[in-house]
């Protein structure tokens, strides 16, 4: 069994999208299967990057991936 | 006698045309891909039935042994009682997915159908009835033989008839949908080209772009129950292409993986989808399904998948992510056999009979041991999470408080995988009677009784079924004693 772990980390709390799909929420432990996958968050859009696509591998629950979005800066 | 030639060859000629007429029934194309529409998990209405309390059964192949031994078990779940959320359920209430294959799939495709019917009709309409032999009557009538000399119609196609309207009285998939109520019941199917799994829900019927809806049950268990060389595959059009599919984002992202091996499983799942809705050379217009046993005959794989992957129709991997389980149970019922031999008495070569049986059936049941070391695995994995935090944050703390730990720890759920097969039968001339039931669609009255009782006792008797009736406050009355 091939399981990963990821931390998406968000200033506030946000719906975590994995692969298009509800996965859990932003600066949590989420748990995923090894492998390349889409992540975005839920609304509003206003966060930066739009989306990661992220190979997720060789992780440890003791040593999540962590993954940044961070506010969109209005210019 | 020109004339009764003329007659034969008329009459020939009719037979010929009647048995080109016969062809397995279309399933029907889907007009327009919706998501938010069909068979699928999160389109049943929830109920009662609480997330936090997970309950995952699955039926094994294995004929009328495996389903007077899920009967059983259902029979056992029904009378169970727990307390849950301040109200006293009956644990089969709380069941969420019903994964099946073969012989296992009648009482699942009789339950998606009528509920808690199934108690009182079931035993009477196939249980207790002598399906084998109905079944070679229907064959060997002139009508039917004439039908099954077409190469498009099998003696599947006769099996799926006669289930349809003898034991599930022509329930079709808009049925279920329509009592619309979980559990989520998933028959399964070997795709004979690809070797994999073939599940009658929606989501892998969208591949197809065909209806799910308009499918009789009796064609799902049919297939599902299509012992390979007794019965034949059976048949259906994939119309691909005309219903403005999308595979989800993941696909392509697992197929793009195949290179760098980082998992093969999800890769492989991956290009099994795109096999199906692939347009160009490679275009499969028909798919042949045969015994759901052939790819895994626990009908456990599945429910691995949705428990270890985000990627899945039904995944429970998300749903833990996002909190939503907290007590998670998967019941095995397992109708495997281990049938006495003389084979090692004799220094005689075994026969040709003897070895091809053992080819077909000895990967089988090592398989399915797998997929149960698989199950074991996957709980500790989950387990040992929680005791490696543990163990880090206590190791931190002998070095003094300044050196205490805050680990974020994921989502922690309690496991209960509780496992009914023969071989937990305690008493050996108990446990070989069990072992040495052949694979049937008809058994005695007697072996259908005990297959039922055995069915309840094993539930029962599995430690973790005991760990989990005692954390519900639950009670399984017994023969002496009521709840």
């Amino acid at each position: 069994m091939a399981l990963e772990y990821v931390t998406v980390t968000f200033p506030t709390r946000r719906l975590v999208y994995i692969d298009g799909e509800r996965s859990g929420y932003t600066n949590e432990i989420l748990r995923v299967d090894t492998g390349t996958h889409l992540f975005t968050l839920g609304r509003y859009a206003n966060y930066a990057p739009a989306s990661q696509t992220i190979t997720v591998t060789e992780t440890t629950v003791l040593e999540p991936l962590e993954i940044v979005f961070t506010k969109k800066v209005v210019t | 006698m020109a004339m009764q030639s003329t007659r034969r060859i008329a009459l020939l000629i009719c037979v010929l045309l009647l048995a080109a007429c016969a062809s397995f029934p279309p399933n029907p194309p889907l007009a327009q891909y919706n998501p938010a529409a069909g068979y699928r998990f999160d389109q049943l209405e929830r109920g009662a039935n609480s997330d936090e309390l997970f309950i995952i059964v699955s039926f094994s192949g294995g004929g009328t042994r495996a389903a007077a031994l899920s009967f059983g078990v259902m029979e056992a779940l029904r009378d169970t009682q727990i307390e849950w959320k301040q109200r006293k359920v009956s644990l089969l209430e709380e069941v969420d997915v019903i994964s099946s294959v073969s012989g296992g799939s009648f009482p699942a495709a009789y339950y998606a159908l009528y509920g808690a019917r199934i108690f009182d009709e079931f035993p009477e309409k196939f249980l207790y009835r002598p399906i084998q032999s109905d079944l070679l009557k229907q064959l060997f009538l002139p009508y039917n033989l004439v039908r099954l000399a077409s190469p498009s119609f099998g003696r599947s196609d006769l099996a799926a008839e006669f289930y349809h309207r003898e034991i599930f009285n022509g329930g079709t998939y808009a049925d279920v949908i329509k009592r619309g109520q979980r559990p989520f019941i998933i028959l399964n199917a070997t795709d004979m080209s690809r070797g994999t799994q073939f599940s009658f829900i929606q989501d892998q019927f969208d591949l197809l772009c065909s209806d799910l809806n308009g499918i009789p049950l009796a064609r799902a268990a049919a297939a599902s129950s299509a012992y390979p060389g007794g019965l034949t595959p059976l048949t259906f059009q994939n119309h691909a292409g005309s219903c403005q599919y999308q595979q989800p984002p993941w696909v392509a992202l697992a197929a793009k993986d195949h290179s760098s091996r980082i998992n093969p499983r999800r890769t492989a799942r991956a290009e099994e989808r795109l096999s199906l809705t692939d347009e160009g050379a490679g275009r499969r217009d028909y798919i042949h399904l045969t015994d759901g046993g052939v790819a895994d005959n626990l009908g456990l794989r599945a429910p691995l998948t949705a428990l270890t992957s985000t990627n899945h129709p039904w995944s429970v991997l998300q749903m833990m992510n996002q909190k939503k389980v907290h007590k998670l149970v998967i019941i095995t019922v397992n109708a495997a056999t281990d049938p006495a031999t003389q084979r090692d008495k004799t220094p005689n070569i075994p026969g040709l009979v003897d070895t091809l049986t053992a080819a077909a059936t000895v990967p089988l049941a090592n398989y399915s041991f797998d997929t149960l070391e698989l199950l074991t695995a996957t709980v500790r994995t989950f387990n040992q999470e929680a005791r490696l935090i543990e163990g880090c944050k206590k190791l931190a703390a002998t070095k003094g408080e300044q050196c205490t730990l805050d680990i974020p720890t994921p989502h922690q759920v309690q496991w209960f995988p509780i496992q009914v097969a023969f071989e937990y039968i305690a008493d050996s001339e108990e446990r070989n009677w069990f072992k040495n039931l052949p694979t049937s669609l008809e058994l005695p009255h007697s072996a259908i009784d005990r297959l039922r009782a055995i069915g309840r006792r094993l539930l029962s008797e599995d430690p973790n079924f005991r760990k989990l009736i005692q954390a519900l406050q639950g009670c399984l009355p017994d023969a002496q004693q009521a709840c």
